[in-house]
C-alpha cells in the first residue's frame, strides 16, 4: 500500500509530502541567498543584505523565496512577468539568462533593484525560474547613489535597463556587461556582483533539478500546487474570521518629495468580503513632482508584506498568498504612477501606505495586534568625497538608513530605534565608519521625548549626527515626518517629528531643508539628522506610575514633559513610590 | 594500585541531565554516569555525579588527574536576567550604542517580536568625556574626574559591577586603562570589565555588548565558581576544575572568572570538539555533527578535522563576539510538537513539552503528541520502557494521542500519521544542515553524517538521506557526547589585535611585532595554566579583505615566520574557495591578527570494546518496527550495543540500543562496529540514489 494514495492529481493535497517539499524548496532558496551575499562583493549587498532571490514556476508564480526586504518580492514579480511578456518560455534557450531594472520597461520598484531571471529546463522546456535582486549602490545618474529625492523624472534616476538576455545559451555578454558597470560610479563592484547573481541562478536551477531528478517531475509539480493552495486556504481562513466590511485608513506624507509642497494623504480602504481582501487606495493623491512614486509592483509587496505582517507572520511567502488579496490603485496616483514618473525613494511611499492599510486594517484585527503608528520613513544619510586611503583612488559612497520610533502596542511600549515595514536592513558601525571615511560620528542616541505619551509609550527615534574632516564631502539627507508625526492609537500622543540640522550647538545652527541633495560640507561641518518617534497607545492616565518613573530616570522622557502628558501629580508620585527592579 | 592510576573526568551540565564521563589515561576504559540536574546550585549535581561516576568505575577521588566541565550558568543568567547589577562607562556621544544595536527588527513580519532590553538599563550607562580616533589619536582627553564622578554614581545606583567601553578602544587602550585605574581607586574590588580586554576589535557594538555581558555574569560566576571548587576539594579531588570555553578549549577557575563571557554554549562547543577528534581517530575528517536533543537540534560543520568557528553568535539576542564554534540551533528534537495548522499543514515545533510534562507516553500528563511519541507509535524505540527499562512507556497512550490529533483529522492511518510527523521534523533537521554547510561554502554530500545526543542516532539515516549524505557515524554513548568531548579539549584561550591597513610589508613587519605581544601574553598564560613547556603551542591566523570590502576572510598562518607573500597567496586561495573567485592586484588589507594559546593535553586512546564475540551473543530480542510506506512493518532485531564486539558487522533492519541512546538501522543499510566500537551505517541502494543525482549535478 503506497504512503499517501491520491486517486488523481486533483485529490486532496497530501501534508506530509507538501512540508517535507516546502522545506527542501526553503532549502534551495536560502542556499541561493547564502550564494549570492557570499559572492557579491559591494557591502551594501554583502554585509546590508540588501538583496532577495526567488524561485518561480513555468507560469511565472513565485513558489518560494528568501527575502532579506520584503520590498524586494515586487521587484522579482514584475521581473518574471515582464521577461515572459518579452520572450515566450518557447524562444527562450538553456543557458539563457535576462537581466533588467526599468520600472517602466520591466517592473521595477527603483532602477537601482538589477534582476536577473534565469529559466530552468527539466524535460526540454522551461519548468522554472530561478530569480534573484540586488540594490546597487550607484547605476549612475546626476548624484552619487542615485537616488535624489528631488528627480523630476526616471531619466535623473541611472542607467534604464529593458528586459535582455545578458547570457545567451551560456555565454555571458561581457560586452552588456562592461556597458551597465561603466555608467556606475563603481565599475569593479558592478561586474563583480552582476557575476555573482548569474551564477547564483545557475546554482539554483541545479539544485532544482536535483529536486526534480529526485522525486519527477510530476510530483514536483503536484507540491507546487498543494504549497500555492495551501498558504491561500491558510490565509482565507484568517481573513474568513474577521468581520465583513469596509475599512478606511490613511498616513500623510509631509509633500511629494519637492520642497515647499503641502502635506498630502494616502488612503486604504479594505474591503473584506468573505474570504477576499480588496485593498483600495482610491482617494490617495496624485503622482508626485519628486522621486516618492511606487510603481505597481512595489505596492503590491507592500501590501503583501502588511496582509502577512497584521494576519499571519509566519505565512510562507509565494503566490498562493496573492490569490487572496486583491490591490487596486488610481492611474496617475503616487501609487500607481504614470511614465515617466521618479520612483528612486519610493520605499519611504511603501511604509507610509503601510502605516495606511495597518490603520484600516487595526479596525479587525484581534486587539493584540492593535498598533499605534510607526515612523514609517527610510531616513537616509548618504555621504560622498574622495577616498583618503593611502594608495587609493576615486570617489567613495557612504548610504545608510537610519531607523526610527516604532508604535506602542496594546500591552506594550513601541520599540525605540527600529525600521519599520518593508525596510530592515542594519547600521553600519561609527568604527566601520570612522576606519573608511574622513568622517566623525559626534553623536548617536536615542531621542528624548520623541516617543508619543501613552498607556504605553511610542518607541523612540534616532539621532545621527556627523561631521566631515576634510573639506568638499557632499551630504544627502532625507525622510519623511518632519511635519507629519505618527499618530496615536485610542488615545495615546503622536510621535515626535524629524529634524534637520547644519552645525547643530553652534552659533552657525540652522535647519536644512528635508531633501537636501549633494550639499557640500567644510571640514569641521556637522549635520545631525532626528528620525521621527512612534505613537503612543491608550489612555496617558493610565500609564503604570513605574513605567513613567523608569522613563524618567533614563531619560526617555525629560522631567517638564512627563508633568505635561501624564500630570505633575502623578509624575511625583510615580517617582516617589519608585523602586528599581534590577 | 590506586596511587598508579591517573582518572580524567568530564562533565557537562545540561538544563534537565547532568552527564559524566571519565577515562582511565592508563587502559582507555570510559566509564558514563548521568545525574539529574539541580539548577538552583548546578555544582551540587556535579558532586553527585562525580561520585556516583568514581563510584561506578571503581576509583578514588585521589585519582583524579583532570576534571573539566561544561557550564551553562552563564547563559542561563543572560536567559533568565538573573545577573549582576551592571553599569556601563562610555564615550560621550555613545551611551545608546547597546540599545541601538544593529537598529533591525528580529521577525521581518510579526512586529510583536522585539530586540531584549539591554542588559544595563539607560540610567546605569554615564558617558564621559573623551574621544579617540580610528587611527588612535587622541581628540578629546579623557576627563578622569567625570570618571570618578560617574563611578560614585553607579554606586550610589548600588552596582555589583562596572563595565568601560570607548570608542575605539581596540585602537588605543590607554583611555580605557586610566579609567580603569580610576574606578579601581572610588570602587576597590568590584567587578570590572574594559573593552579592550575583553574583545579588542573594531564595531563598538558587538564589543560593547560582549564586554557589558561579561560584567553582568561575572559577579555571579565567580561565586558558582567558588562553590565548585569547594565541593570539588571537599569530595577529595585535588585536580583543579577546567571550564570550557565556547571555541571548545579548556580555562582555569581564575580564567573563567575574568572572562565569564567565553564560557557561554560551552557544553555544546565540547560535543563538537569530542567529535571531531572521535570522527577523526573514525577516519571521518570532514562530518556534520547531528546532536538532536529533547527540544532542540544542534548542527555543526567539521572539516578537515577541524571544527568551524562563527564570528556571529548572540545570547538570547546579545551578542556575544568571542571566538566561538560555529552552532546552529533549531527547534526540532524529541519532545517537539507535533499539530496541525490553519491550513490544514502538519506541523512539528519548534514549540516542545520539554522535561514536563513530556510526551504522552511518559504518562507524566502529556496530552500533545511529540516526535518522540511517534517513535515509540511506529516501535523505532522501545514501546515498553526507556533508558534500560528504568523508565516504562505507555505506548497506547501514544497511539491513542497520535490518532486522535493527527491521523483522523488529516485522514491518514495510524503509522502514515507517525511516520509523517518524522518525516516532517527529518526535513526540518535536513534544511538545518544544508544550510550549516551551504553558508559555509561546502556541499553536504562530501561530508559524513556525526549522530549524538539522546535521538541524534534515532533519525540519522533519514536525515543523511535527506541530505544525501552517504555515511552516518554513531559514538558510543551518543547521548554524553559532550562530557566525552570535555576529556579530548586541549587547554587554549584566543588572544586577537585589530590592525586595519593595507597589507604591505611595513603593515606585516607591524603585525609581526602584534604577534610578539599575543606570544608573551600566552606565554604568560599557559604558565598561569601550570602548562609544561613542551605541551605548549600557538595557532595564529589573520583576518583579511579586499579593499572597499566591510568582511574578512580568516587565513591560517603555518607558523610565526609566514612571509608576506605566502600570506598573500593564502587569502587569494581562501577568497576564491569561499567565496568562489579572488581579485589579483587589488589592495588586500589587514584586519585582526589572531593568536590561540594551546596547551596540549593528553587523551590516552580509548579501550575498544572486545574483539571477536558473536554478533548472534548481543542480540536481545525482536520487536515490529515501521520504516517507511514501501517496506511498511518488519520484524527487527535488537541489539545491545555493549554486548556487540568491536568491528561486527550486520545487515539492516537493526534496532542497536544502550543506555543513552537508540540507533535505527534501515532495511539494506550495512552496519559496521569499528576498530573503536564507532556505528558506521551506509545508506541503503534507494536512498543512495539521490546521493548518485546529486553528485552529477
Amino acid at each position: 500500500m503506497p504512503d499517501i494514495a491520491p486517486a488523481s492529481p486533483a485529490a486532496a493535497a497530501d501534508p506530509v509530502a507538501m512540508e517535507v517539499f516546502a522545506n527542501r524548496l526553503l532549502s534551495i532558496t536560502e542556499e541561493m541567498g547564502h550564494i549570492l551575499i557570499r559572492a557579491s562583493f559591494s557591502t551594501n549587498i554583502k554585509e546590508r543584505k540588501d538583496c532577495s532571490v526567488g524561485m518561480f514556476d513555468a507560469g511565472g508564480r513565485c513558489i518560494a523565496q528568501a527575502a532579506h526586504m520584503p520590498l524586494h518580492l515586487g521587484s522579482l514579480l514584475g521581473a518574471v512577468r515582464s521577461v515572459l511578456e518579452h520572450t515566450p518560455a518557447s524562444a527562450m534557450r538553456p543557458g539563457d539568462a535576462f537581466i533588467c531594472n526599468d520600472v517602466f520597461l520591466a517592473r521595477g520598484t527603483h532602477q537601482p533593484d538589477i534582476t536577473i531571471v534565469t529559466p530552468v529546463f527539466c524535460d526540454g522546456r522551461v519548468a522554472f525560474f530561478a530569480v534573484n535582486t540586488g540594490h546597487h549602490s550607484d547605476v549612475g545618474g546626476p548624484y552619487p547613489g542615485s537616488m535624489s529625492q528631488t528627480a523630476r523624472s526616471i531619466f535623473e534616476e541611472g542607467l534604464r535597463i529593458p528586459v535582455m538576455r545578458i547570457c545567451r545559451e551560456g555565454v555571458l555578454d561581457e560586452d552588456l556587461l562592461a556597458m551597465i558597470a561603466h555608467n556606475s560610479r563603481e565599475p569593479v563592484e558592478r561586474t563583480l556582483d552582476l557575476r555573482a547573481q548569474v551564477a547564483v541562478n545557475i546554482r539554483g536551477g541545479e539544485l532544482m533539478l536535483r529536486l526534480v531528478a529526485a522525486d519527477g517531475l510530476a510530483p514536483v509539480e503536484r507540491a507546487i500546487a498543494d504549497l500555492l493552495a495551501y498558504t491561500t486556504r491558510r490565509l482565507r481562513a484568517r481573513i474568513a474570521a474577521l468581520p465583513d466590511g469596509d475599512y478606511a485608513g490613511e498616513r500623510w506624507m509631509d509633500s511629494d518629495g519637492l520642497p515647499g509642497g503641502d502635506p498630502i494623504r494616502l488612503c486604504a480602504t479594505v474591503r473584506k468580503r468573505g474570504e477576499d481582501l480588496l485593498l483600495d487606495f482610491a482617494g490617495s493623491a496624485p503622482q508626485a513632482r519628486g522621486a516618492m512614486n511606487v510603481a505597481g509592483v512595489a505596492l503590491e509587496a507592500t501590501c503583501y508584506y502588511a496582509v502577512k505582517a497584521l494576519l499571519d507572520p509566519d505565512l510562507p511567502a509565494n503566490s498562493g498568498l496573492f490569490e487572496a488579496v486583491r490591490i487596486s490603485a488610481p492611474e496617475g496616483s503616487i501609487l500607481n504612477p504614470r511614465f515617466p514618473a521618479a520612483t528612486a525613494v519610493r520605499a519611504i511611499t511603501c511604509n507610509r501606505a503601510a502605516g495606511a492599510i495597518f490603520d484600516a486594517m487595526s479596525q479587525v484585527v484581534t486587539p493584540e495586534r492593535n498598533m499605534a503608528g510607526s515612523h514609517d520613513s527610510v531616513p537616509l544619510l548618504l555621504v560622498s568625497g574622495q577616498r583618503r586611503a593611502a594608495g587609493s583612488t576615486g570617489t567613495y559612497v557612504y548610504l545608510e538608513t537610519l531607523a526610527g520610533g516604532i508604535g506602542a502596542r496594546r500591552g506594550a511600549d513601541g520599540a525605540d530605534a527600529t525600521q519599520v515595514h518593508t525596510v530592515n536592513s542594519s547600521n553600519l558601525p561609527a568604527e566601520a565608519l570612522e576606519i573608511e571615511y574622513p568622517l566623525l560620528v559626534e553623536d548617536y542616541a536615542l531621542v528624548p521625548d520623541s516617543g508619543g505619551a501613552g498607556r504605553w509609550r511610542g518607541g523612540l527615534s534616532l539621532a545621527r549626527q556627523i561631521s566631515s574632516r576634510v573639506d568638499g564631502s557632499l551630504i544627502t539627507a532625507r525622510g519623511e515626518g518632519y511635519v507629519t508625526a505618527a499618530p496615536g492609537f485610542e488615545g495615546g500622543h503622536a510621535g515626535g517629528l524629524a529634524r534637520l540640522r547644519h552645525n547643530p550647538g553652534t552659533p552657525a545652527e540652522k535647519p536644512l531643508p528635508t531633501a537636501t541633495t549633494a550639499l557640500p560640507m567644510a571640514a569641521g561641518d556637522a549635520v545631525r539628522i532626528e528620525t521621527p518617534g512612534g505613537g503612543g497607545f491608550g489612555d496617558p492616565a493610565l500609564r503604570a506610575p513605574e513605567a513613567i518613573a523608569a522613563d524618567i530616570l533614563d531619560g526617555k522622557v525629560t522631567r517638564g514633559a512627563a508633568d505635561r502628558d501624564y500630570g505633575i501629580s502623578a509624575v511625583a508620585a510615580a517617582l516617589a513610590n519608585w523602586k528599581d527592579p534590577a | 594500585m590506586g596511587a598508579a592510576r591517573r582518572l580524567r573526568i568530564g562533565v557537562d551540565v545540561g538544563g534537565t541531565f547532568t552527564d559524566l564521563a571519565l577515562v582511565d589515561e592508563a587502559t582507555g576504559r570510559i566509564v558514563f554516569h548521568k545525574v539529574p540536574s539541580t539548577p538552583a546550585d548546578p555544582s551540587q549535581a556535579i558532586e553527585t555525579g562525580i561520585l556516583g561516576l568514581l563510584q561506578r568505575a571503581g576509583g578514588a577521588a585521589a585519582e583524579v588527574a583532570f576534571l573539566g566541565h561544561g557550564t551553562t550558568v552563564a547563559t542561563n543568567m543572560v536567559i533568565e536576567r538573573r545577573g549582576a547589577r551592571t553599569g556601563l562607562l562610555t564615550t560621550q556621544g555613545f551611551r545608546d550604542v547597546l540599545e541601538i544595536g544593529r537598529q533591525t527588527r528580529p521577525h521581518l513580519y510579526d512586529y510583536a517580536v522585539t530586540r531584549p532590553a539591554p542588559l544595563v538599563p539607560r540610567r546605569r550607562r554615564l558617558e564621559v568625556a573623551e574621544r579617540v580616533t580610528a587611527d588612535g589619536a587622541v581628540l578629546r582627553p579623557l576627563d578622569e574626574a567625570a570618571v570618578a564622578a560617574a563611578t560614585e554614581a553607579l554606586l550610589a545606583e548600588g552596582v555589583e559591577s562596572i563595565a568601560i567601553g570607548f570608542l575605539h578602544a581596540w585602537r588605543d587602550r590607554r583611555h580605557e586603562a586610566a579609567a580603569r585605574r580610576v574606578v579601581e581607586r572610588v570602587a576597590p574590588g568590584l567587578y570590572l570589565s574594559c573593552s579592550h580586554e575583553v574583545l579588542p576589535e573594531f564595531r563598538e557594538f558587538d564589543r560593547f555588548s560582549t564586554t557589558v555581558l561579561n560584567a553582568y555574569v561575572g559577579p555571579r560566576m565567580a561565586r558558582y565558581l567558588d562553590r565548585l571548587q569547594g565541593r570539588v576539594r571537599g569530595a577529595g579531588i585535588t585536580a583543579p576544575p577546567y571550564t570550557v570555553h565556547s571555541n571548545g578549549g579548556l580555562m582555569s577557575v581564575a580564567t573563567a572568572g575574568a572572562a565569564p563571557v567565553r564560557t557561554c554554549l560551552s557544553g555544546p562547543a565540547a560535543g563538537v570538539i569530542g567529535a571531531a577528534v572521535v570522527a577523526g581517530q573514525a577516519g571521518f575528517p570532514d562530518v556534520v555533527t547531528f546532536d538532536v536533543g529533547g527540544t532542540s537540534t544542534d548542527v555543526a560543520v567539521i572539516a578537515g578535522g577541524a571544527a568551524t568557528s562563527t564570528s556571529a553568535r548572540d545570547v538570547a539576542g546579545h551578542p556575544v563576539k568571542v571566538p566561538a564554534i560555529g552552532i546552529d540551533v533549531i527547534g526540532a528534537g524529541g519532545g517537539s510538537v507535533a499539530f496541525i495548522d490553519a491550513g490544514g499543514g502538519l506541523k512539528v515545533g519548534p514549540r516542545s513539552v520539554g522535561a514536563e510534562p513530556g510526551p504522552v507516553a511518559y504518562g507524566r500528563g502529556g496530552t500533545e503528541p511529540t516526535l518522540t511519541d511517534a517513535n515509540i507509535v511506529l516501535g523505532r524505540l522501545d514501546p515498553v520502557a526507556l533508558l534500560r527499562g528504568a523508565m516504562p512507556v505507555d505506548a497506547a497512550a501514544a497511539r491513542a494521542a497520535v490518532q486522535a490529533r493527527i491521523a483522523t483529522p488529516l485522514g491518514l492511518s495510524l503509522e502514515q500519521a507517525a511516520l509523517g510527523i518524522i518525516r516532517v521534523a527529518v526535513a526540518n533537521m535536513g534544511r538545518a544542515i544544508r544550510g550549516v554547510t551551504t553558508e559555509r561554502g561546502y556541499a553536504p554530500e562530501a561530508f559524513a553524517l556525526f549522530a549524538y545526543g539522546g535521538a541524534g542516532p534515532l533519525h540519522a539515516t533519514e536525515v543523511a538521506a535527506e541530505c544525501g549524505i552517504p555515511v552516518v557515524v554513531v559514538p558510543r554513548e551518543p547521548g554524553t557526547m559532550c562530557a566525552r568531548g570535555i576529556l579530548l579539549a586541549d587547554v587554549a584561550l584566543d588572544f586577537v589585535r585589530s590592525e586595519i591597513a593595507p597589507l604591505d610589508e611595513a603593515a606585516w613587519a607591524h603585525a609581526a611585532t602584534r604577534f610578539a605581544e599575543m606570544q608573551a601574553e600566552a606565554e604568560a598564560w599557559l604558565e598561569s595554566e601550570a602548562v609544561p613547556p613542551d605541551r605548549r603551542d600557538a595557532d595564529r591566523a589573520v583576518d583579511l579583505r579586499y579593499q572597499g570590502q566591510n568582511f574578512e576572510v580568516r587565513v591560517k598562518l603555518p607558523d610565526a615566520a609566514a612571509t608576506l607573500d605566502a600570506v598573500l597567496d593564502s587569502f587569494a586561495q581562501e577568497h576564491a574557495r569561499t567565496y568562489g573567485y579572488a581579485i589579483p592586484g587589488r589592495t588586500v588589507e589587514l584586519v585582526n591578527c589572531r593568536l590561540t594559546a594551546l596547551g596540549r593535553m593528553p587523551r590516552g586512546a580509548p579501550e575498544p570494546p572486545p574483539a571477536g564475540g558473536a554478533v548472534e551473543a548481543a542480540r536481545i530480542g525482536l520487536r515490529d518496527c515501521y520504516f517507511d510506506a514501501e517496506i511498511g512493518w518488519r520484524s527487527t532485531p535488537v541489539y545491545d550495543r555493549d554486548l556487540l564486539p568491536a568491528c561486527a558487522r550486520l545487515a539492516g533492519p537493526a534496532i542497536i540500543e544502550e543506555m543513552s541512546a537508540t540507533t535505527v538501522a534501515f532495511p539494506g543499510q550495512t552496519v559496521e562496529l569499528d576498530d573503536d566500537g564507532n556505528i558506521v551505517l551506509r545508506q541503503p541502494a534507494r536512498t543512495a540514489r539521490r546521493q548518485e543525482l546529486t553528485a552529477h549535478a
